[in-house]
């Protein structure tokens, strides 16, 4: 088991978290994180990759940029996105703190049972 | 109840040689959950807790770590003797968003196996299926770990 520690980091991060998850909770979003984890990529590009508008696509890629998971760099008439590997790394983060942390407590758990059980056997009053 | 899942998830699995019944009760008797619940690390003392177990009734865990103490709220959602537990948990890093924890107690044989679901809730998360979310953020890791 290891050493557990409660950092303070999440609370810190926790606004940009929530933005960064409610834009992952959509498909699309999720798509163009995924388009752009290959390589970076020209908005005209994104949109052609989907059978969406690009009206909408724009806006789904606005979202992405408030919740800072991507970044625009605008060269010539060329915009161009990435992706923002800090924002993704931290809800990552969060999801592996959380699965850690009830790894733990069910590993706990089951020694607590094992123990109560082994009490009872032997008539100790717990 | 409701299936449909939130964004993001997530899910831990551990099979325990007890019954549902017996591991049901640890979760939401006050003795029992004080004692388990807590940093498995040697040297820390049992934890605080306050149980109201009933539905829409409050808990209170307060963990103490060399740090200080760490508090852990909620409230029940359903509770399904011994099937289904399901509450909200809020801690200093959860944020100021609610989320959800859903435990599940499935018996197989001599053994259960428990199932616990922890699901964010942001407040204008659109509901949608959990599909490739996980595995966006896992490769991520590994690329950024690499």
């Amino acid at each position: 088991m290891v050493e557990y520690k409660f950092p303070s980091k999440f609370a810190r991060t926790s606004d940009r978290l929530d933005a960064a998850f409610s834009a992952m909770a959509d498909p699309t979003r999720r798509a163009i994180l995924a388009r752009l984890a290959l390589a970076d990529a020209r908005v005209t590009e994104i949109a052609g990759d989907f059978p969406v508008s690009l009206n909408s696509i724009s806006k789904h890629i606005k979202m992405l940029e408030r919740a800072e998971l991507v970044r625009r760099t605008v060269q010539g008439r060329d915009h161009i996105l990435s992706l923002n590997a800090e924002a993704m790394a931290d809800a990552a983060e969060w999801i592996e703190y959380y699965r850690q942390f009830w790894e733990d407590r069910l590993a706990s758990l089951e020694k607590f049972v094992i123990n109560q059980r082994k009490s009872a056997k032997k008539g100790k009053p717990k | 109840m409701t299936a449909v899942a939130s964004i993001p998830t997530v899910t831990v699995k551990r099979k325990i040689p007890a019954s549902a019944q017996e591991l049901f009760d640890a979760w939401l008797n006050p003795t029992s959950l004080a004692e388990w619940m807590r940093p498995c690390s040697s040297g820390t003392s049992r934890s605080t807790v306050e149980v109201d177990a009933r539905e829409g009734g409050a808990f209170v865990i307060v963990m103490h770590v060399p740090s200080g103490p760490v508090r852990h709220t909620g409230i029940y959602q359903t509770i399904d003797a011994p099937r289904r537990l399901v509450f909200t948990w809020n801690s200093p890093h959860t944020g100021p968003e609610e989320t959800l924890v859903t435990v599940e107690f499935r018996p197989d044989g001599q053994a259960t196996e428990i199932v616990i679901t922890h699901e964010r809730l942001p407040e204008t998360a659109q509901k949608g299926h959990t599909a490739g979310w996980t595995e966006i953020l896992e490769s991520l890791a590994k690329t950024i770990n690499a």
